[in-house]
């Protein structure tokens, strides 16, 4: 088994809160990942640390074997990327951002127009194509965002909650074109928070919990006969039987005037 | 009134929020709070110095003064975002809160804050030196309260009527230009009265006899009568403001439930432009043809061009009077219209904010950084080498020395050079995010102004030192000096370069933190 992602001890601290305590995160080349975990737990710090865009308090990261900090040229070229949040570059069009993308990797033109026109295709994106990207919808920009990740034929794709916000058909769009990838032996590595998501598409999976790795390995074994979901809330310690201690006026009527105002 | 409790202490609460953790943000409120201070403090004072002016130039006085409070109040908040922190009435729209609920909370929101304070003390400095009399105190007071309100609630009233226009794109991008345009047109009476017509004294009674019925013109009357008539002046005033305060609550009710409808976005040309026809492929050639589109299409860019442009004409308007029709005239105004275009260049990276990711992902060294700087400094060049030349030569010949055209232009294109080499080191030593602004609602990421500041002075002292070697022989009337500008301006531009691209690799995950704040 070769590894596409390796971290050892990766670390980061903002001020006197730990966001990542030491991650040692592994990814076996070729697999669908799901890197999950609730809110806050240091998923986007991880990423953002793996593909150069934070720099790490301590711990290395690898990608294809090239130490991140050390080798930028070799990983830059070989990863793709979809960060959080999703600010592009608005005043492009679609077009014109794939088309910059690519060619601010050095892809020559034709090239990139011909990536970019089937690219656009795939992603139901083509009447779309010369509209500004500062008009798109979520589901229009995580689908620009992923066309423009995909363009230099990465070997390892970085997601950072590709699915949030995104409509089931634009969902079944990205799904597909990842499953494609991964199938011609490329690596995703997506953080979710959706279990039932991470279940269906992933053949890996890593759990963190503030700002551990809990688990990881195969779907199967970290799951352990149990639903993901029921796995990963014993994981991270969900709820404990105590959650109907308080709360006794939820739900209950109440006559009280005004209340309706 | 535990409406209006409740809602002072969410704004300090906000005021507070803002500040915590973040020493530039802290420093930032500090200065404004200084300015502000000594603002209030000294309009509190010259006010004041009214009562030692005769009666009727004081009350003209307070009349204009007053009016332009009122205006300035109802203009600035749509030009300055940064400086209008007042809540955002949407994230209130789901609270159950009645309607007057509301709008004491919301008025309260408005006044609680730093400049809104200031003001009120000026205002109070114009009682303190118009009032003669217990009448005219008697009434003075609720007559600068009445001005102050009017004040708060016209301002709130024109960005709330206007917000279903900011909330949209097209709406924003026209603003942001437009704004620029009252900017100059505030200018239009300075650059009048600076010709000199007519003595000051009768001018300032013609004005205030034309504001003198006006709202904030009936309030220094007020003050300074303090008679029935002044009582009666500020029942219609009290009777305007609640009018007003009305139309700003029905206005807010209507822009709560009023969607956003600007996803109807046109399309654009398909075309990538001349640019692309005579450079090579390769990476430079796609920042400069993105840098080009964005300089189009972007409001902060197109703000920052046409204000340099704006500045240029009105310091030739101002200069070529004062300095008469001295040799070295076009000259020194192309080199100021050169800097004024470069020194949007010295936050290269501020205006692509978060964006700007995607190029840090494809950067792996030190080189694709350098491309990416020469790509804009090169579309920059592309627009202002040849708007420079129009200015040598429309500089040249309204001051009558045609023979200047040639070293202006040959100056202008070195302090170009220098400006932009400059521009590239303050860009990833200094850099900051510059917040998309133009919403009337979402204030500007505060305590970035001290940054930008620091920023700006530092480029304007580089280019100075920087500079000398043309400077001073030029100013000797060493003329041929110029043929060597343009070749020391682009010494100076890959020299500027060189040294960004070194810093700025190395700390690229920290520019990209400074330039993604707040926006």
């Amino acid at each position: 088994m070769t590894t596409a992602v390796a971290t050892h001890g990766l670390y980061k601290r903002y001020g006197r809160q730990i966001a990542v305590a030491g991650v040692d995160l592994t990814v076996p080349a070729g697999s669908f990942a799901g890197l999950v975990g609730p809110n806050g737990a240091g998923k986007t710090t991880t990423l953002s640390m793996i593909t150069g865009l934070l720099r790490p308090d301590g711990g290395s990261a690898e990608v294809d074997g090239f130490h991140v900090w050390r080798d930028p040229v070799e990983v830059k070229a070989r990863i793709g990327v979809l960060p959080e949040g999703l600010r592009l570059f608005e005043r492009l069009s679609g077009r014109e951002l794939l088309l910059y993308n690519g060619r601010l990797r050095g892809i020559p033109k034709a090239d990139v127009k011909q990536r970019a026109d089937e690219l656009l295709a795939v992603m139901d994106l083509s009447g779309a194509a010369d509209k500004l990207v500062v008009d798109y919808s979520t589901g229009m920009r995580k689908k620009i965002g992923l066309a423009a990740a995909l363009l230099h034929n990465p070997s390892v794709l970085f997601l950072d909650e590709p699915f949030e916000g995104v409509d089931p058909v634009s969902a079944n769009t990205l799904t597909e074109v990842l499953q494609r990838f991964t199938a011609s032996g490329s690596t995703v590595i997506f953080s979710s928070h959706v279990m039932d998501l991470v279940e269906r598409l992933c053949d890996w999976v890593s759990v963190m919990s503030a700002g551990h790795i809990v688990a990881q390995g195969p779907l199967a074994d970290v799951r352990g006969g149990r639903s993901l979901n029921q796995a990963f809330l014993e994981l991270v310690g969900g709820p404990r039987g105590t959650g109907n201690a308080g709360l006794s006026w939820l739900g209950a009527k109440t006559a009280e005037p005004g209340a309706d105002a | 009134m535990t409406t209006a409790l409740l809602f002072a202490q969410l704004k300090l609460r906000l005021l507070a929020g803002n500040l915590r953790g973040d020493l530039q943000r802290r420093l930032g409120f500090v200065f404004t709070l200084l300015i502000a201070a000594g603002l209030a403090v000294l309009g509190f004072f010259l006010m004041s110095l009214l009562r030692l002016a005769p009666d009727d130039i004081a009350a003209s006085l307070v009349i204009v003064a007053f009016t332009s409070f009122l205006i300035s109040w109802m203009i600035v908040p749509l030009l300055a975002f940064g400086l209008d922190d007042t809540l955002d009435p949407a994230k209130l729209s789901l609270f159950p809160l009645r309607t007057r609920e509301l709008a004491v909370g919301m008025f309260t929101a408005s006044v609680t804050g730093v400049w809104p304070v200031a003001t009120l003390i000026v205002m109070f400095g114009a009682l303190a030196g118009l009032a003669r009399g217990p009448g005219g105190l008697l009434l003075g007071v609720p007559a600068v309260l009445l001005q102050f309100a009017l004040c708060v609630v016209a301002s709130r009233l024109i960005t709330t009527s206007l917000s279903s226009a900011l909330r949209t794109r097209r709406g924003r991008d026209v603003l942001g230009v437009a704004a620029l345009l009252v900017v100059v047109l505030a200018q239009l009476p300075n650059l009048l009265m600076n010709r000199g017509f007519g003595d000051p004294e009768a001018m300032l009674h013609q004005m205030a006899a034309v504001l003198r019925w006006t709202p904030p013109g009936m309030a220094a009357h007020a003050i300074a009568d303090g008679g029935l008539v002044g009582l009666a002046e500020l029942a219609g005033m009290a009777a305007l403001v609640v009018l007003l305060g009305w139309l700003w609550i029905k206005a807010l009710s209507r822009a709560l439930v009023t969607p956003d409808v600007s996803t109807q976005g046109a399309s654009v040309r398909k075309g990538s432009g001349l640019a692309d026809r005579f450079l090579p492929d390769e990476p430079l050639a796609a920042v400069v043809i993105k840098e080009l589109k964005y300089m189009r299409r972007e409001p902060r860019f197109r703000v920052g061009w046409f204000s340099a442009i704006v500045v240029t004409i009105a310091l030739s308007f101002s200069l070529s009077r004062s300095a008469g029709g001295a040799e070295g005239l076009p000259i020194v105004l192309t080199s100021v219209g050169a800097l004024m275009i470069a020194l949007q260049a010295g936050n290269a990276f501020g205006i692509d904010g978060r964006s700007m990711w995607m190029n840090a992902v494809a950067f792996g060294d030190r080189r694709a950084l350098a491309t990416d700087l020469a790509g804009r400094r090169l579309a920059n060049a592309l627009i202002a080498v040849p708007l420079l030349a129009v200015i040598a030569v429309a500089t040249g010949v309204f001051t009558g020395h045609p023979a200047m055209i040639v070293p202006a232009a040959l100056a202008g294109w070195g302090a170009l050079g220098i400006g932009l080499g400059v521009g590239s080191v303050t860009s990833v030593v200094l850099p900051y995010s510059v917040p998309e602004r133009m919403n009337a609602f979402s204030g500007a990421a505060p305590g970035q102004g001290g940054l930008a500041f620091a920023s700006a002075l530092g480029a304007a002292f580089g280019v100075l030192l920087l500079a000398l070697p043309l400077v001073v022989p030029l100013a000797f009337g060493l003329l041929w000096v110029s043929a060597l500008a343009p070749f020391y301006g682009l010494l100076a531009e890959v020299l500027g370069r060189r040294l960004a691209s070194g810093i700025g690799y190395a700390r690229l995950p920290e520019l990209l933190a400074a330039i993604s704040k707040g926006s």
